[in-house]
C-alpha cells in the first residue's frame, strides 16, 4: 500500500512533534532529578563537604538509626489515618453533594463552598489551627464555658491528633471532589431500578452506588496518599516537631546540607509513593471507568 | 361514530384500575383525571406527544410519583400509598437502567437476591437462568452490560423485570432506543412472551404504528388527559378528535365549517353526513383513501387542486407530497395495488376521496 504510508508518516511526525515539549520537559525536570537523587544518595557525605565518591554509608546510616526507620513508620502510619480520616468524613459529603442534592446548581454551589479555604495560603490554613486547638484556644474555651469540661484539653494542640485535625481538614476536598464526580454521573434510574427490584437502601448503597463510585474513591486517595506522604509543613507547624514525617526529615537534613542523606529519604519516600499508587490502580481500570 | 362504553373491550378479571389520577408539577397539570381499567394479560398501549402526561402516568403507576388525587387499585388492593418495589409491579426503563458493573446474570438475579424473594441460591440461579433462556441470551450470562449490543440490553431489561414475576409490567418507551430492525423483532418477541406468562403491560411510547401495532386497546393522551381508549383499529378508524387524528399522523386534516350535513374548507364543500361532535371543525381524510386525478379529470367527488412536490418510497407504498396553496397534503399508494404513477414536479393535479370515507369533526352535529 504506497498511498496510506506518507499519510501515516505525516500523522507520525505531527504525533512526535506535539509530544515533544512535554517529553523535554519531564525529562529535565522529573526523570533527571529523580535519577540524579538516586546517584546523590550513594556519594560520601562528611561534615562540611560531598564527594561523588560511591558509597552505601548514608543508606546504612538511615537503616541503622530509630530515628529515620521511625519516621518511616510514622509516615506510613499516619498516611493510612489520613486516609480512613479523609474517606470517613468525605464519603458522606460527596453522597450528598454528589447524589442526594437533586438540583445541579445547589451541588456545584456546595463544591465551591468546599474549595473556598483553598483561597487562602496552604501555611495559614494550617497555623489557623492553633488558635483553634490550643490550651487557651477556641474550642476549650467554648467547652469551658458551657461548662462541658472544667480544665482545658491539652491534647489537642502539639500531638499527632492535632496534625490527623489539619491534615483531614486540609486534604479531605481532595477525596470530595472525585468521589462527588463519580456519584454524580450515576443514572438516577439505576437506582429507582433498584428499589422497583425490592432492594432496600443498604442493599442499593453496598451493591450500586459505592461499586460505581469506587474510581472516585481510588483517585480521591491517590490525591491524599501522594499529598500526605511527601507533607512536612503541617505536622512541623501542628506537633510542636515531635511528629517526624520523612518529608520533615529531608527539610532538616537539606537545611543542614546533608544531601546525601536528604537523597536517601527522598528515594524512599518516591519508591513507597510509586508502590501505593500501583496499589491504588489495581483497585480499578481507571481508563475503562472513567 | 364515537365508540360507546358498550364498544369497550369487556375485561373479565380487572387486575388494574386507576381512578381519577391527577399529578401536577406547579402550574403544570401532568395528569388531569385519568380513570383506566385493565384485564389480565392484557396489552395497552398509550399513545401521545412527548409531554402529553404519559411517562408521568406511568411513574405513578409504578409507584415512583405519588398522585396529587386519584387511586391505583391493583389485584384488589388499594396500591395508591404503598412504595414501588411492595407492588409487585414491573418498570422497564426507556434507557434500560441496567447495572452498568454487574454481569448479564447478576443483573437478572438483583430483585431476587437483594429482594424479599427468600429464595435459595440455586433456585435463584435456576429462575434466571430460564428467564435469560426466555428471552434468547443464553450463553451470554457472564458477560458483562456494556459488552452486549443495544437490542440485548433491552432483554436484559426485560428479563431482570420478569424474574420477579409481576402481573403487571410498565414499559417505558422500550422500543425507542433500537433500530427499526430491532424493533420490528422485539416487538414480536414481547407479545410472544407475554402470551406465555400472562403478564399485563402498560406501553407508553411516541410511535402511532407502535402503539397501533402493539396494543390490544390503545389509549391516546393529550395533555394529561385520556382522550380516547379503544382497539387499534376503532383508534384508527373512528379517531375521537381532531387531535386523535393529528397523533395517528395517518390524515390530511382540512379546517373549514360543518353546517347543515355538509363541510365547506379548502375543497369546497362536501357532503358530511356523520360527524363527531368536537369543538373544532376540522375534515380528515386518511392517507391512503386520497387519490391523485389529472387536472381535466371530471368526477363528483370533493377535489382539490395541488402542486406535486415529490415522493418518498416507503418499500411497501409511496408516499407523494402535494402542496394545496401552503398546505401540504399526503397521498399514500399501496405498491399491492399496482405500480404507481409518475407525477411531474410543480404540476397541477386534482386530488380526490370518496367523501363517505372522510372523518369530520364539528361543533354542530346533527
Amino acid at each position: 500500500m504506497p498511498e496510506p504510508a506518507p499519510a501515516l508518516k505525516r500523522q507520525s511526525m505531527t504525533t512526535r512533534l506535539l509530544l515533544a515539549p512535554g517529553i523535554l520537559w519531564m525529562a529535565l525536570f522529573l526523570v533527571l532529578p529523580i535519577l540524579m537523587i538516586v546517584y546523590v544518595s550513594f556519594w560520601t557525605q562528611t561534615t562540611f563537604n560531598i564527594s561523588p565518591t560511591p558509597t552505601l554509608a548514608s543508606w546504612k546510616a538511615f537503616f541503622g538509626s530509630d530515628t529515620y526507620t521511625g519516621a518511616l513508620w510514622t509516615t506510613l502510619r499516619l498516611w493510612l489515618i489520613i486516609l480512613a480520616s479523609t474517606f470517613i468524613v468525605g464519603y458522606p459529603t460527596a453522597l450528598f453533594v454528589g447524589l442526594l442534592v437533586k438540583s445541579k446548581t445547589v451541588s456545584t454551589v456546595l463544591l465551591v463552598i468546599c474549595v473556598i479555604p483553598f483561597w487562602t495560603s496552604f501555611l495559614i490554613r494550617v497555623l489557623a489551627w492553633r488558635p483553634m486547638l490550643g490550651k487557651e484556644g477556641a474550642i476549650n474555651i467554648v467547652l469551658m464555658k458551657l461548662h462541658i469540661i472544667s480544665q482545658p484539653i491539652e491534647v489537642l494542640l502539639f500531638t499527632e491528633l492535632s496534625v490527623v485535625i489539619g491534615m483531614t481538614q486540609i486534604y479531605c476536598v481532595f477525596m470530595v471532589g472525585p468521589i462527588a464526580f463519580m456519584l454524580a454521573r450515576i443514572d438516577r434510574n439505576i437506582i429507582e431500578a433498584a428499589r422497583d427490584l425490592g432492594a432496600g437502601f443498604g442493599r442499593i448503597f453496598w451493591k450500586i452506588i459505592f461499586p460505581l463510585s469506587l474510581p472516585g474513591v481510588v483517585v480521591g486517595a491517590i490525591f491524599v496518599s501522594v499529598m500526605v506522604l511527601g507533607e512536612f509543613a503541617t505536622s512541623a507547624a501542628l506537633s510542636g516537631r515531635k511528629v517526624n514525617l520523612l518529608g520533615n526529615i529531608i527539610v532538616t537534613q537539606v537545611g543542614s546540607l546533608k544531601w546525601a542523606m536528604a537523597s536517601v529519604v527522598g528515594v524512599i519516600l518516591t519508591v513507597v509513593m510509586g508502590i501505593v499508587i500501583a496499589g491504588f490502580l489495581r483497585i480499578v481500570d481507571l481508563k475503562r471507568e472513567l | 361514530m364515537q365508540p360507546g362504553p358498550e364498544d369497550e373491550v369487556v375485561v373479565e378479571t380487572a387486575v388494574f384500575r386507576i381512578e381519577g389520577l391527577t399529578r401536577r408539577y406547579g402550574d403544570l397539570l401532568a395528569l388531569d383525571n385519568a380513570t383506566l381499567e385493565a384485564g389480565a394479560n392484557e396489552y395497552i398501549s398509550f399513545l401521545g406527544p412527548s409531554g402529553s402526561g404519559k411517562t408521568t402516568l406511568l411513574r405513578v403507576i409504578a409507584g415512583f410519583e405519588t398522585p396529587d388525587a386519584g387511586r391505583v387499585i391493583f389485584q384488589g388492593r388499594d396500591v395508591t400509598n404503598v412504595p414501588a418495589h411492595e407492588r409487585g409491579i414491573g418498570f422497564v426503563f426507556q434507557n434500560f437502567a441496567l447495572f452498568p458493573h454487574l454481569t448479564v446474570m447478576k443483573n437478572v438475579a438483583f430483585g431476587l437476591t437483594h429482594g424479599k424473594s427468600g429464595l435459595s441460591a440455586a433456585d435463584i440461579d435456576r429462575r434466571c437462568r430460564e428467564m435469560i433462556d426466555m428471552v434468547g441470551l443464553s450463553g451470554m450470562e457472564d458477560r458483562g452490560v456494556d459488552q452486549i449490543s443495544g437490542g440485548q440490553r433491552q432483554r436484559v431489561a426485560l428479563a431482570r423485570t420478569l424474574t420477579l414475576r409481576p402481573r403487571l409490567v410498565l414499559l417505558d418507551e422500550p422500543l425507542g432506543a433500537l433500530d427499526a430492525n430491532l424493533r420490528g423483532r422485539m416487538r414480536n418477541e414481547l407479545r410472544a412472551i407475554r402470551e406465555r406468562l400472562g403478564v399485563t403491560f402498560l406501553h407508553v411510547t411516541g410511535s402511532e404504528s407502535e402503539a397501533l401495532a402493539m396494543g390490544d386497546r390503545v389509549v391516546v393522551l393529550d395533555r394529561g388527559r385520556l382522550i380516547q381508549t379503544g382497539t387499534p383499529a376503532e383508534v384508527y378508524d373512528h379517531p375521537a378528535s381532531p387531535d386523535v387524528a393529528h397523533f395517528l399522523n395517518r390524515f390530511n386534516m382540512f379546517d373549514g365549517k360543518l353546517s347543515g350535513g355538509s363541510f365547506t374548507g379548502a375543497f369546497g364543500t362536501a357532503p358530511a353526513p356523520v360527524a363527531t361532535r368536537s369543538p373544532r371543525d376540522v375534515y380528515a381524510v386518511r392517507y391512503d383513501r386520497m387519490r391523485v386525478l389529472p387536472l381535466s379529470a371530471r368526477t363528483d367527488r370533493p377535489t382539490l387542486k395541488a402542486r406535486y412536490i415529490a415522493s418518498e418510497y416507503l418499500g411497501s407504498s409511496i408516499m407523494s407530497f402535494f402542496d394545496a396553496e401552503g398546505h401540504v397534503v399526503e397521498v399514500e399508494h399501496h405498491l399491492s395495488l399496482g405500480a404507481p404513477e409518475t407525477y411531474e414536479t410543480r404540476q397541477e393535479y386534482l386530488l380526490s376521496w370518496n367523501p363517505e370515507k372522510a372523518i369530520v369533526f364539528g361543533r354542530e352535529v346533527q
